[in-house]
């Protein structure tokens, strides 16, 4: 994997900076806006505000004079894009060419569930934008006007704030990587009032060339913005992996987190990684007689209702946590505040690393459990020997 | 229906009752609702146990059997068959055991007699949710795959092709004969001329029953015994990737040998040197009757060297001493005066007139020097000089020309078909016969037989030999009009739950799941699916089902265990 990574990394030298004297906002749309009215995309999906409501949703958009509710960054990430792009390219091949605009998380999900054949990636552009965060769901449904304008200042200054989502305050992937995720990325740190538009792939050049967009404009400032955030972010993160590692560090530590749960399986309806049809715990197949339930209940002294609370939590989490992004929509969802994301953020945390995979970061990368390397098998194998093999054949 | 179990504990001879209280466990197991009787007897594999067994379900009126007894890689099948004769669904029955599980593993008599209890009544509680699946049968396919075609291949096609059974022999080069086809002539009491590879392919070519794919590869093969598909991919130039999917009951690999490459050791002197040759490059000469330097002399000595690439790859080559010793009697019959010497580590001269062959050249005046190493090859003037090491003392000779004998390693693409058929390499990266003295040309899929240099070094007469036993394996197993009952305990997928996330295709062993992009699922083909599991344990979804191991059943039968 690491060859690959290598030989597939792709590193922009130059871009192209827009100017975005109005606001950000059109700056961005402009270019979704141009893409579309010379055809060089056939639709654009993107978050949208629902007129004349709080709420926002997703838009596959194809009237140009719909871009009036679009928002590229709106204060809260209702749905996960993943999911959203899963919904409709899920059963075959797109005939029309999408542009789809979101956060680097929801970029890294679609990149997860392509390799899970959950999305059709051959004529869509995944289009990523420095994020700044979202806000939590709940937060902005009780006071969206507060929300709003705390959220403004926080973008505008790219502040990592507590009343940020968790997942976002924690988050140092909040910017292209350098791997194959996006086709095109969109810069918004460093410069003042302009954009800079980055292309990450041959797709996403193509779009750039199509648009007259030649690239050759210094990434420099972009990159030296981003950098110190990623560094001030990834700071934030390792302390809060610490404090949560200490946290449950013992199984008791971790149950007594999810004691909260009511069942209502929300965190797994908004994962975008979650893509079974009918999970397990929904299904018939645990139900017994009832003798079954009064028998354990009488081996246990008694036995607590709705059942499986904690195995459906662990087994969702053996499922799909070496594809977590850690996007915190499982969190968001949550009616009762169960620290979900922060949870499966944290084991993910771990687990990828044994595999040395960065779930979303490359499409070539095979999913960890799909995928056998040599050297994994002298973990069980007699460690020396079996290292030294290894190591003449690569010779 | 109402459940009628009967439970049978089988003493096994002394084996059992020595660590296990039987009455004990009847005592226990005939207080069990679900169960009409509880009985022991003394060998119950044996023709009188079965006998009883048989009797006692049909008196009983039982549905569904429970058998404590050996390990099911015993009798499992035997009881099963017990239980059809009787009249009940041999997959309404459960093996559970209580030897080597209990009685073999457990030195306290109390320990072992209550994990038997235990186990016996986990398998009750499963047999009652079993599934009284029924055995399909299906037709096989009596054509056969040959891969490889070469001396090995050729025969195999021409001793199985017949007016009821097709052969398809797919060879990846343009032409058929192989390495046997490279030759100028072979040994003399074998027969003079090399006619008869020759002969053998018109036969090929003219044989109607035969299919030959020339510049072709085998793509995909899956499947086991009567029932394989494979795609043969063509590589020649204007038609190449063009796809063909056949049939066939059986496959035969006698995908043969390379040679020893002779740049990979410089002592051989292979590069530097236009007048040493390989064996291969010396056959041409004969073939062509000129017997020349570079310069275009004849050369007045010529040493013959043995074993090169021998020490590098571990093995002894078999054939090439006695080639060599046709060559030395080539060049003393063709160029009179020529001074021949043979370098060889060992002779190798096992056949019955082997013997006689290589006396006779010691009577034309053959040198034969016996080496430990060759130290150097190396040009001196017109010359090259030999030098070798024998015992702790190092000589060294001139000669004209040096031929090099190098070994046989195993053809290019043998990895990656094993890769393809989950066939298992030897430690030299040949195929692993299934059993090299009991069972040589088989291997461990059914239906998958080796024959040839795919194996090891071998001769001609005895590549021929394999292939006809080769031939004779598939002749008597896939007779036209037989039946298969493959397994049925196979898995199912369930449509309505399966995502289409494909990662049960990457698991399969047998490459029996495919996906159906129209509706969106995998679908498993139940001819070639072994029931192994995999793909059950990998579906996140749950979708996949493994009959006869449902989660059902196992979740009853450990609850039951650990209760």
């Amino acid at each position: 994997m690491n060859n690959n990574q290598k030989e597939t990394k792709s590193n922009p030298k130059k871009g192209k900076t827009l100017p975005a004297e109005k606001s950000i906002k059109d700056a961005v749309l402009n270019i979704f806006k141009k893409a579309l009215a010379d055809n060089i995309v056939d639709a654009v999906l993107i978050p949208a505000k629902v007129p004349d409501t709080d709420a926002y949703s997703w838009i596959l958009l194809q009237d140009e004079s719909l871009f009036d509710i679009a928002d590229p960054l709106p204060p809260v990430m209702n749905v996960q894009g993943g999911r959203a792009l899963s919904s409709f390219s899920k059963n075959g091949e797109l005939d029309l060419k999408i542009a789809a605009l979101m956060r680097p998380c929801e970029v890294r999900a679609a990149v997860e569930l392509l390799k899970l054949h959950q999305v059709d990636l051959d004529n869509v552009t995944l289009v990523s934008i420095d994020c700044p965060g979202a806000m939590p769901l709940r937060d902005y449904m009780n006071d969206p006007k507060k929300i709003n304008d705390s959220f403004k200042k926080i973008s505008e200054q790219w502040e990592i704030s507590e009343s940020l989502r968790p997942a976002c305050q924690n988050c140092h992937r909040f910017s292209l990587m350098d791997g194959t995720g996006s086709d095109l990325h969109i810069g918004l740190l460093g410069e003042n009032k302009k954009v800079t538009l980055i292309s990450n792939s041959s797709t996403g050049r193509d779009v750039m060339d199509k648009l007259g967009f030649e690239p050759k404009d210094s990434l420099d400032k972009w990159k030296a913005t981003k950098e110190k955030l990623v560094k001030e972010k990834s700071k934030k993160r390792e302390s809060f992996l610490k404090e949560w590692q200490e946290k449950i560090k013992k199984t008791d530590g971790f149950f007594n987190e999810l004691n909260k749960c009511i069942n209502c399986h929300n965190c797994m309806n908004a994962c975008p990684i979650c893509y079974c049809q009918q999970c397990y715990f929904d299904s018939q197949t645990i139900n017994f007689k009832p003798e079954t339930y009064l028998q354990k209940s009488k081996e246990k002294g008694a036995l607590r209702f709705p059942l499986n609370t904690l195995l459906f939590h662990v087994g969702r989490m053996s499922h799909m946590v070496l594809s977590c992004v850690a996007c915190g929509a499982c969190e968001d969802a949550c009616p009762v505040s169960v620290p979900v994301g922060r949870l499966f953020s944290m084991v993910g945390d771990q687990t990828q690393k044994e595999f040395d995979y960065i779930p979303g970061l490359n499409r070539e990368d095979a999913l960890p459990l799909q995928d056998f390397k040599k050297d994994e098998f002298c973990e069980v194998e007699t460690p020396n020997e079996c290292e030294e093999k290894v190591t003449e054949e690569a010779k | 229906m109402n459940k009628k179990i009967g439970v049978y504990v089988c003493e096994c001879g002394p084996n059992i009752p020595e660590r296990i209280d039987i009455d004990k466990v009847i005592e226990e197991l005939s207080s069990m609702d679900e169960v009409k009787t509880v009985k022991k007897h003394s060998l119950l594999c044996s023709n009188d146990g079965k006998k009883f067994l048989k009797e006692d379900i049909e008196k009983e009126e039982l549905s569904h059997v429970v058998v404590a007894a050996c390990s099911p890689k015993d009798h499992e099948n035997t009881f099963m068959k017990v239980c059809e004769e009787a009249g009940v669904n041999p997959y309404l029955f459960q093996l559970v055991n209580i030897r080597e599980q209990c009685a073999w593993m457990i030195p306290d008599k109390d320990e072992a007699t209550s994990k038997a209890i235990k186990y016996i009544k986990a398998g009750i509680q499963r047999v009652m949710f079993h599934d009284a699946l029924k055995k399909k049968e299906l037709e096989i396919n009596v054509d056969v795959l040959v891969i490889g075609g070469g001396i090995s291949g050729i025969e195999a096609s021409l001793s199985l092709a017949g007016p009821n059974r097709k052969v398809y022999l797919v060879e990846k080069t343009d032409a058929l004969g192989g390495m046997a086809g490279k030759l100028s002539r072979i040994l003399p009491h074998q027969g003079t001329e090399m006619g008869i590879v020759k002969e053998k392919i018109e036969q090929v070519k003219n044989n109607e029953h035969i299919k030959v794919y020339t510049s072709s590869e085998v793509k995909e093969v899956r499947g086991f015994l009567g029932n394989f598909e494979a795609v043969i991919k063509s590589t020649q130039e204007n038609e190449e990737g063009t796809e063909e999917e056949i049939k066939t009951g059986a496959v035969v690999l006698a995908t043969g040998f390379d040679l020893f490459d002779l740049k990979e050791n410089p002592v051989y002197g292979y590069s530097e040197n236009e007048n040493v040759v390989s064996a291969l490059e010396f056959e041409d000469m004969i073939h062509s009757e000129k017997i020349e330097l570079k310069n275009g002399k004849k050369p007045k000595s010529v040493a013959l060297i043995h074993c090169a690439g021998r020490k590098e790859k571990g093995y002894c080559s078999k054939v090439c001493c006695m080639y060599n010793l046709k060559f030395a009697h080539y060049l003393k019959d063709n160029l009179p005066d020529v001074e021949v010497k043979e370098l060889y580590m060992d002779l190798c001269l096992p056949h019955k007139q082997d013997q006689s062959y290589f006396d006779k050249l010691k009577d034309k005046g053959v040198e034969f020097i016996r080496m430990d190493e060759l130290v150097k090859t190396k040009k001196s003037g017109d010359k090259i000089e030999v030098e070798y090491r024998n015992n702790d003392k190092k000589d060294k000779f001139s000669v004209d020309m040096v031929v090099t004998s190098p070994a046989m390693v195993p053809s290019k693409g043998t990895s990656h078909l094993a890769e393809l058929m989950n066939l298992p390499l030897d430690e030299s990266g040949f195929f692993k016969e299934l059993h090299e003295m009991l069972n040589p040309v088989a291997t461990p899929m059914e239906g998958v037989y080796i024959t040839g240099c795919a194996l090891g070094p071998r001769n001609i007469p005895e590549s021929i030999t394999q292939s006809h036993a080769t031939s004779g394996k598939i002749l008597s197993s896939l007779i036209p009009g037989r039946k298969v009952k493959p397994e049925v305990k196979v898995s199912e997928i369930k449509e309505d739950l399966c995502t289409g996330c494909q990662t049960c295709l990457s698991v399969c062993f047998y490459g029996a799941i495919s996906y159906d992009a129209f509706k969106g699922v995998s679908v498993v083909n139940e001819a070639i699916c072994r029931g192994c599991g995999s793909c059950v344990g990998s579906c996140p979804s749950g979708a996949i089902r493994s009959k006869h191991f449902t989660y059902y059943q196992l979740y009853l039968e450990v609850l039951e265990a650990l209760r």
